[in-house]
């Protein structure tokens, strides 16, 4: 069975919380979490992760400069990024998306949905 | 010379059995020549039967080979029914099983949602980090858009808003511990929901408010004046977090503010001591 590894990037440790509670139900999936762009493009740097799951407004570095500098290095060019938007954020939705988001979930998150967009993402059954 | 010509001529006996002779012989070769015609009538008449016969034969071949074949197909069908019988059985086994094992999903979400408010509104004792979560869960977990957290004043007429999200400042001040928005959740400890779409709200008339209460008593209350525009009904778990709320973000903040008003400082041994029942 395959390993994955997810790093959550995300402000609120409210938010964070329930993130890793959703994705403990994706088997084989080991989660770490930071707590901004910076922590996030720290982590990034020391690991190899299969998935990155980064909320949009952030203190420090916000989710879109993350996106963008994430696509921008050769080694996770091609590693899926979920972005976490508001409802009415359209604009962060989009720009998120052309520089290279994968998916995007709106909140207040459901746990059901978080699974099933990392599930497919990373083409697990 | 009469004698020459009788002499030629046969006798009449010799010439009557020639006669009889010749009209035997020729009845003979009559029938004979029938005999030949029948002979050969009745042989096309058996190839004919043979013929027909060896047809009777491999239609009744083919009869049993059809009859076998109409037998296998019945069984095959039989089958077939059977199999489409177990399918469907193990189709709506599997269903169910889905939909049990999505409504554990959504359970556990839902408990996981329960755990961490609760857990992230007494992980501080800092009042305006504990605001800080309560807006959190307001926003994440409820979807409330503008609401406002009211705290009942020490003379206990008064409900002053101490933390609001979407709304101005100078919409709200503080209101009468009475007023009918807020008076019957207040002093039932209940949360009230009234009928229509959460969305639709106003501050006036408020999509819920929720009772604020610390050791049953009631301590002040959250008002959702709207919720977000996809939140447009409260679910069971969302009743679960008003309860939750209800008991839980108020001791937090009292505690928090306590704590503050102590210099954040831990109280001695001699608070714990004879706590055990």
């Amino acid at each position: 069975m395959a390993e994955y590894s997810c790093l959550i990037v995300e402000d609120s440790p409210m938010m964070r919380q329930l993130l890793v509670f959703a994705l403990a139900r994706v088997k084989n999936l080991h989660v770490t979490e930071a707590d901004d762009g910076v922590d996030g493009l720290r982590k990034l740097a020391s690991a190899r992760y299969d998935i990155i799951v980064t909320d949009i407004n952030m203190p420090i570095m916000d989710g879109l400069k993350l996106v963008k500098r994430v696509r921008s290095d050769p080694a996770h060019k091609d590693t899926p990024i979920v972005i976490i938007t508001t409802e009415g954020s359209q604009e962060d939705r989009q720009r998120a998306l052309q520089l290279g988001a994968n998916a995007y979930i709106t909140k207040p998150i459901q746990a059901p949905q978080v699974i099933a967009t990392v599930k497919e993402l990373l083409k697990i059954d | 010379m009469t004698n020459s010509n009788t002499s030629d001529s046969p006798p009449p006996d010799l010439k009557r059995q020639r006669d009889e002779f010749l009209q035997n012989f020729t009845q003979g070769a009559r029938l004979t020549e029938e005999f030949v015609r029948e002979y050969d009538r009745v042989n096309a008449r058996v190839r004919e039967l043979e013929a027909e016969n060896g047809l009777l034969r491999a239609r009744i071949e083919e009869e049993d080979v059809l009859r076998e074949m109409l037998q296998k197909i019945t069984a095959l069908e039989q089958e077939k029914r059977d199999l489409l019988s177990r399918f469907e059985k193990a189709e709506a086994a599997s269903s169910a099983f889905s939909e049990r094992f999505e409504e554990v999903e959504n359970e556990f979400a839902n408990l996981a949602n329960l755990f961490v408010a609760s857990n992230q509104l007494h992980s501080t004792l800092t009042p305006r980090r504990v605001v800080r979560r309560i807006k959190e869960v307001m926003a994440q977990l409820v979807g409330a858009e503008r609401y406002a957290v009211y705290m009942r004043s020490p003379e206990r007429t008064e409900l002053v808003p101490i933390a609001w999200e979407g709304v101005e400042a100078g919409v709200l001040g503080p209101v009468a511990s009475d007023d009918e928005r807020f008076r019957d959740v207040t002093a039932s400890g209940k949360a009230q929901v009234p009928e229509g779409a959460p969305t639709q709200g106003s501050v006036e008339q408020p999509a819920a408010v929720l009772p604020l209460t610390v050791d049953e008593e009631s301590v002040g209350a959250i008002a959702i004046f709207s919720t977000l525009p996809q939140k447009t009904r409260f679910e069971t778990i969302d009743f679960e977090l008003f309860k939750l709320l209800g008991q839980h973000a108020a001791a937090a903040l009292v505690s928090a503010s306590l704590f503050e008003q102590a210099g954040r400082k831990l109280p001695g041994l001699e608070a714990f001591v004879d706590l055990s029942v």
